[in-house]
């Protein structure tokens, strides 16, 4: 069908260009057409046929209307590609590009037959003319673009491209073009833009790819380089320049790792570029550049190869370990081999170039060292030095090679001459001034190093040879110890080699940086890259031994004294390292508990003679640890023979060894008399004056007493006087006889004396604030709150309370008591509820810092279990707490036969037993009081279970139960004063025939033992008592019971209250006056002894007053009511007493002295009734006053 | 013409074989090959089987560069990568001398036809040095000098000579370098005569043809060979073909015929007559670093023998007939 309709078209044209031949388009049309079939057709011959008669057509066409460019072009292509007739062809497209420049076909037809005949020229020229004709002539631009690039007019080239880009967006060369132009000019980050669009738009190109890779090296983001090699590899895995590529990001960047300490990163990375490079020198065997590359990987990987502890035992087997060495160093070796070959074929293939004589050298060289071939004779050619010397033959002004020649000459002039000659080539070289230093540091020459190395820090900061030159010369103290470590770690910190980081630990000995991680790390890869070498190992055991690991200490100078074994050294040399090795092994074993070994150890070296005065103490204090006194003693006795020819500090820590061993052993006289015998300038070291204070603290020996107050004025430390006085405050508190409980006060006097002088001493601080808290007074806890400021992050010495726990502890001892409704709450306690809500967000506060710690999750529930109590246990704390109490008792430390974890466990349980209890949950508060009961520790009294048992029972009404449980408390009894006044409240409800005496008689002996003087329990034991009475409803007895409260205590408000109250109630029942004069005497003394205003007391005092017929003492109580409550807090009944009080002042009138006159007696009692208007009585009194 | 492989020794080196040289027959024994590797040692095989002679000779520092052989029969040099010549006793592999030069100041090396002259090219040095053959002495240092048209270059004398030829009446001597200038020498009169123009790259091998002085053939890094009159100062002929560097030429003892080793790991022989190469062998895996005829003479043997070695550390050996 196709074929009629071309045909029906055909015609259509024939008769359109008969009726009209002069017209062009007629032509053109028809031409067209023909064109196309020509096209389409598939035969040769046949298409021929049809562009033959299309170009006729366009000719006419042409003819009739020169101006067409189309007819132009189409006859360009015809004489191009058909009639084969350049000349014409080219004449005809010129023609159409000059009629339209934006023609691309023409344009490039006449560009691509010019270029084919060699006439660049030309084709720049009709570029030019096209894209200075029309900004729309992109083939033009881009053409013109292309050539640029090759013709390096860069800047141009840019300038074509980018406004080719314009019409040709998607066109991946033009923006590779546009990418390698940008290349060219350093633009780098723009060149690796245009190369990413190209490879964005066509993902297979490998030029941009491998261009962008090497940019990427170039900027040193040697990852994304490598990203980019692999996937140009991808596409064509034969490709040499991906793979050099590839090879050299991963020496860059493995290059980076190493320079940061990551050496088994490092290798990884190596070893796969050393397949890259493989493959590079086996797609191209003569690139020497290639063989270089393969022998700079090998190099690094020499270099950089870690060796690993592949055993986890501790135990360290020599031969093994000699094993695993060798096998590090062949590693290593071959590695550093197979460079020197690369280097040979990089030099084979290219002998001229100068650096790879250099290479070789550096290779050789490093291969020597490994080889660890003894010292050259510097009089004789080394080949290093040969092949160096080849290096400056063919580049002598490289300023470089002499700096290597000079650092792998063995010759002293040579090597002097070397760096001089390099610095004539260039004054500021770096290197050669860092390695001049190095030179004149071997030579001894210290000042000529000094200056040498300062010059090479001024110049490059960033090399890290000077700075650990600098670090040298803590040895003759011309610099401190602290500066040369500073100095040493930048040294490090740049370049992480193996003998920078032995000299790091070294100098991390003298000033006291063993616990810095940065040593740590350094330490550890020293021991990666110089395992051959015992001082690494070494350092690696003191390193792990500062930070307490004693096991890997101890693997540490095992290794040590197997790398020790296995050194090729002269055999004196290695004696003296392997005694100072076996001495750290013997402590780090002793460290570790490993006594025994550590004991083996010590024989060993005292048969080889290695046992010094060191040695000798730890040999006396394994033995002692070992049980073998005698032994232990007999060592003491062999060091204190060679006491006199030790210097001063070692003299110290030997006597103050002694005098420990011999306390320990033999006990406290054997020790003083030993001391006694010593001569005095022994006892001048705090060692020893810590000693003695703390023996005298134990005995009365009068001797030692009086050498005491001597001491102070001759002790230097701040921190030791304040031991001195923290052991004096303790020997204060031990009473000489025995049997007798400690005597806190003293020792709380002597600290608070102490503390004047010392203010701020945190450990005296801490101590008396233990001290506080353990002496039970009601006041205490307040007080040692105030004296243990919270700092964070500090720890207390052991044995005392961290400030921390002081805090936590004086809140749970505080018996401060709220009522349930915080409006009608009044705290007790006299401090004023010492900022209850901090204590508990700061002790949150710590446990969050400290999740694990037990104290302070032991400490915030009981905190939480106080403020429970205070607030009679509301729900949502109740609920808190069983959650927060379930966690901790599943803590596994609670499993510990441990006496402070029994006890917090037994107090755990009685807090949830407490918290059952609360929520009336009888069962679950008797099995955890019974639970309780099971854990029951040595020291603790099992008696505070057994009263939980009975309020429990009490509450659930079981009599005989309740019963056993009082007898129990009764026979097992405490000396807490609190337990007895608890038991009180139970005795009621046991309803035993006989109310004996026993608990009075109880808490009297209790306090009696405590010799504490206050009858403070007395008093709370009879307000037991009356309240018991109040609840059988005897007020007689009540009353007296709180008149007796009242006599024992001394001017206490509540107490006073509550007996005022209580005898109002009897006068109001009995109608007995006298009551009614002892309540009044009682509140007047509570009003009186309250510290501030108490509510309720004036209210009752008032109607005392009144009732007595005092109607002035009755208006003042009143006022004084009104004033003693805070104003949101005032309750009805007060606005209905204002009420009355309004009534009486208004009916005398003219006295508006009080509030009550502020406003009208209707308006008090509206208030009344406004705050409580479910009460009966103020309505009625409300319609009175309507009434009237 | 045809090259017909005899035998080949995989591994007969621990490393590339980078020289071989024929070592001419004597009284006692055959021809022997010599090869010089990486590995540092120098071997003698036997050929035909190409059975060790004498356990490997080491001596050298590092990787061996070149090899040459006494014309008589007796003695042989050899140059590593260090720079030092060692001049041993081929049957006693005893060290005759060792000539020591300033490092990367030797290359190639080649005896003259008589036995009297070692010439060694001078690498970075830019010359050839002559040594008395009886004394070991230094007796000339032939430089070449920098042509007009040289190309600045940053390292120190521009030059680095590689390789170095006697004519076989020994009145000449060619040297050839990194810049690929050939150089011409008139040896008695120790004068450079001319360069011999073409070469833009290394030109690591040259030899003149054994049955016309006038003749020179060079192997390049541009891939081809060039055929030279070096009395008229004019290339003769190229022979292209191989697809990357020539690395060494031989030519065979009947002057009908050259050999050509080359970086694309094939060993060519060209017929001199057609100017083409007549067989290519493939059988060395790695690019083949030297090419060798071996001298006739000896006890009966009229056999011509071409020996390769290459890279791949094998040495292999045909009939050339």
């Amino acid at each position: 069908m196709p074929e009629t309709v071309d045909d029906d078209l055909f015609e259509k044209l024939q008769q359109t260009l008969e009726s009209d031949p002069n017209n062009p388009n007629n032509h053109y049309n028809l031409a067209l057409f023909l064109w196309k079939k020509g096209e389409e057709s598939e035969e040769r011959e046949e298409s021929k046929r049809f562009k033959e008669r299309a170009a006729e057509h366009f000719l006419t066409s042409a003819k009739l209307n020169p101006n067409e460019g189309a007819a132009f072009r189409f006859l360009g292509h015809f004489y191009g590609r058909v009639a084969a007739d350049a000349q014409r062809a080219s004449k005809c497209y010129q023609r159409a590009v000059t009629l339209n420049p934006e023609d691309s076909e023409a344009g490039e037809g006449l560009c691509d037959l010019l270029d084919g005949e060699g006439k660049e020229n030309l084709v720049i020229a009709v570029c030019k003319e096209a894209s200075d004709k029309s900004p729309k002539a992109f083939w033009a631009f881009r053409r013109l673009g292309y050539f640029q690039v090759h013709q390096s007019r860069l800047s141009e080239a840019v300038q074509s491209l980018q406004h080719a880009i314009r019409g040709y967006p998607a066109c991946a060369d033009l923006w590779e073009a546009l990418g390698l132009a940008y290349h060219r000019l350093g633009m780098f980050t723009a060149a690796i833009k245009s190369y990413g669009r190209a490879i964005e738009l066509e993902g297979s190109r490998i030029f941009a790819l491998v261009e962008s890779g090497n940019i990427q090296l170039m900027l040193g983001s040697f990852r994304k380089g490598v990203e980019q090699f692999s996937s140009a590899l991808e596409t064509v895995p034969n490709n040499l320049a991906a793979q050099f590529g590839l090879a050299s990001g991963l020496l860059g960047w493995s290059r980076q790792c190493i320079s940061s300490g990551a050496f088994g990163w490092g290798a990884t990375l190596l070893k796969e570029a050393a397949e890259a490079a493989k493959a590079c020198t086996s797609l191209s065997g003569n690139q020497y550049s290639a063989w270089k590359l393969q022998g700079d990987i090998q190099i690094a990987y020499a270099k950089c190869f870690p060796w690993e502890d592949k055993e986890d035992s501790p135990e360290v087997d020599e031969k093994i370990f000699k094993v695993s060495i060798d096998q590090w160093k062949n590693t290593c070796l071959l590695a550093a081999n197979s460079a020197k070959c690369s280097y040979q074929r990089a030099l084979h293939l290219a002998p001229w170039q100068a650096n790879l004589y250099a290479d070789i050298a550096m290779s050789v060289d490093l291969i020597y060292s490994m080889e660890e071939k003894k010292e050259p004779d510097p009089a004789v050619w080394q080949l290093p030095e040969k092949m160096c010397l080849g290096a400056l033959l063919l580049e002598p002004i490289n300023k470089e090679f002499w700096v290597i020649l000079g650092c792998l000459s063995s010759n002293h002039a040579l090597k002097q001459h070397s760096f001089i000659r390099g610095l004539q080539l260039d004054i500021s070289l770096s290197e050669a001034w860092a390695y001049l230093g190095k030179f004149y540091e071997s030579l001894g020459e210290k000042l000529l190093a000094r200056q040498a190395f300062d010059r090479a820090r001024s110049i490059d900061p960033s090399l890290a040879l000077p700075w650990a030159g600098m670090s040298v010369g803590y040895q003759d103290r011309t610099s401190l110890a602290n500066e040369s470590f500073e100095s040493c770690l930048r040294a490090v910190q740049i370049l992480p080699l193996a003998e920078f980081q032995v000299g790091l630990g070294t100098i991390a000995i003298l000033s006291g940086h063993l616990l810095s991680p940065q040593v740590f790390g350094a330490i550890r890869q020293a021991v990666q890259r110089a395992p051959h070498y015992p001082e690494s190992h070494n350092l690696n055991g003191l390193v792990c031994e500062a930070q307490s690991d004693y096991q890997s200490a101890v693997t540490a100078y095992r290794h040590a004294k197997c790398a020790l074994a296995i050194m090729p050294n002269s055999k004196a040399d290695i004696n003296s390292h392997l005694a100072d090795v076996s001495f750290n092994l013997v402590r780090s074993l002793c460290k570790a508990g490993l006594a025994f070994d550590a004991a083996q150890e010590c024989e060993d070296l005292k048969r080889k003679g290695f046992l010094d005065i060191k040695g000798l103490q730890i040999y006396a204090v394994i033995m002692w640890k070992l049980g073998q006194y005698d032994s232990a003693l007999t060592i003491a006795r062999s060091l204190a023979k060679n006491v006199l020819t030790m210097n001063q500090t070692g003299v110290a820590a030997a006597i103050g060894l002694i005098s420990s061993l011999i306390y320990s052993i033999s006990g406290k006289e054997s020790a003083i008399a030993v001391i006694q015998k010593l001569p005095g300038q022994f006892l001048e070291s705090d060692r020893m004056r810590l000693i003695i204070s703390a023996l005298s603290a134990l005995g009365p020996s009068m001797q030692l007493q009086l050498s005491l107050p001597s001491m102070f004025q001759t002790v230097v430390s701040y921190g030791v006087v304040n031991e001195i006085h923290s052991i004096i405050a303790l020997s204060k508190m031990i009473s000489s006889e025995l049997n007798q409980d400690l005597r806190i006060d003293h020792g709380v006097n002597y600290l608070r004396k102490v503390l004047h002088m010392y203010p701020d001493s945190s450990l005296l601080r801490s101590q008396l604030g233990s001290l506080l808290l353990s002496r039970g007074d009601r006041m205490a806890p307040h007080k040692a709150v105030e004296c243990a400021p919270l700092s964070d992050g500090q720890t207390a010495k052991p044995g005392f309370k961290s400030p921390d726990v002081i805090h936590g502890a004086a809140v749970v001892s505080c018996y401060a008591c709220r009522s349930t409704i915080p409006k009608f709450s009044f705290s007790t306690c006299p401090v004023q509820h010492m900022h209850q809500k901090s204590r508990v967000y700061h002790l949150q506060r710590w446990l969050h810092r400290e999740p694990w710690n037990r104290t302070a999750r032991y400490l915030l529930i009981l905190n939480l279990l106080q403020k429970a109590r205070e607030e009679k246990f509301p729900e949502r704390l109740c609920i808190i707490l069983k959650r927060l109490l379930k966690d901790a008792l599943s803590n596994e430390s609670y499993l510990e036969k441990n006496k402070q974890c029994q006890y917090e466990k037994f107090i755990l349980l009685l807090s949830a037993s407490e918290i059952s209890l609360q929520s009336r949950d009888f069962l679950e508060c008797i099995s955890c009081a019974k639970e309780a009961l099971g854990v029951n520790p040595l020291n603790t009294e099992p008696f505070f279970a057994h009263l939980q048992l009975c309020r429990a029972y009490a509450l659930q009404g079981n009599i005989s139960n309740l019963r056993d449980e009082y007898a129990n408390c009764l026979r097992i009894s405490t000396t807490n004063e609190i337990g007895w006044v608890m038991l009180k409240y139970l005795e009621p409800s046991c309803q035993l025939e006989d109310s004996s005496d026993a608990i009075v008689v109880n808490l009297q002996k209790c306090i009696e033992r405590k010799g504490n003087s206050s009858n403070y329990w007395v008093g709370l034991l009879y307000l037991a008592c009356a309240q018991c009475f109040v609840w059988a409803e005897d007020y007689v007895s009540a009353e007296q019971a709180l008149a007796q409260a009242c006599a024992e205590v001394d001017a206490d408000s509540c107490l006073l209250l509550c007996h005022g109250v209580i005898c109002m109630e009897l006068a109001r029942r009995e109608c007995v006056p006298q009551f009614l004069s002892r309540a009044l005497s009682s509140l007047t003394k509570a009003q009186k002894a309250s510290p501030t205003p108490l509510p309720i007391v004036s209210l009752l005092l008032a109607q005392v007053e009144a009732s007595l017929g005092s109607k002035a003492k009755w208006e003042r109580n009143l006022r004084l009511e009104w004033s003693s409550w805070p104003p949101a807090m005032r309750p009805a009944e007060l606005y209905f007493q204002m009420h009355l009080l309004a009534m009486q002042s208004s009916a005398v009138s003219g006295q508006h002295s009080g509030v009550e006159s502020s406003q009208s007696p209707e308006r008090w009692l509206l208030r009344a009734i406004h705050l409580n208007p479910s009460c009966l009585r103020y309505w009625k009194v409300l319609q009175k006053l309507v009434d009237s | 013409m045809k090259l017909a492989g005899l035998r080949s020794v995989e591994n007969a080196h621990d490393e590339s074989i980078w020289a071989a040289a024929w070592v001419p027959a004597t009284d006692s024994r055959p021809a022997l090959l010599l090869t010089g590797s990486l590995d540092e040692t120098v071997r003698l095989w036997r050929p035909d089987e190409l059975a060790a002679v004498a356990p490997p000779s080491r001596g050298h520092a590092l990787g061996v560069v070149a090899a040459a052989a006494h014309p008589s029969g007796a003695l042989a040099a050899a140059a590593s990568l260090d720079s030092s010549v060692r001049v041993f006793d081929v049957d006693s592999n005893a060290s005759v001398t060792s000539l020591d030069a300033p490092p990367s100041e030797v290359w190639g090396l080649q005896f003259d036809p008589k036995g009297t002259v070692l010439a060694v090219a001078g690498g970075g040095s830019a010359s050839v040095k002559l040594w008395d053959t009886s004394t070991w002495q230094l007796i000339a240092t032939l430089a070449v000098p920098r042509p007009d048209r040289a190309r600045p270059d940053r390292t120190g004398s521009g030059k680095f000579v590689l390789s170095v030829a006697w004519s076989p009446d020994g009145r000449r001597l060619a040297c050839g370098s990194m810049d690929g200038t050939v150089a011409v020498f008139d040896v008695a009169r120790a004068k450079f005569l001319h360069h011999l123009e073409g070469h833009h790259m290394p030109v690591r091998s040259l030899v003149f043809s054994p049955i016309d002085a006038r003749v020179l053939f060079t192997a390049c890094d541009d891939t081809h060979v060039h055929m030279y009159d070096a009395e008229g100062k004019s290339l003769v002929g190229a022979m292209s073909g191989h697809a990357s560097w020539v690395l060494s030429v031989d030519a065979s003892p009947d002057g009908a015929a050259i050999a050509t080793g080359s970086s694309d790991r094939t060993v060519r022989l060209w017929d001199l007559s057609t100017r083409t190469a007549v067989q290519t062998m493939t059988n060395h895996t790695d690019q083949v670093w030297a090419v060798a005829f071996r001298p006739p003479g000896g006890t009966g043997v009229r056999a011509g023998r071409l020996a390769s070695v290459s890279d791949d550390k094998s040495i292999s050996l045909y009939d050339y007939s």
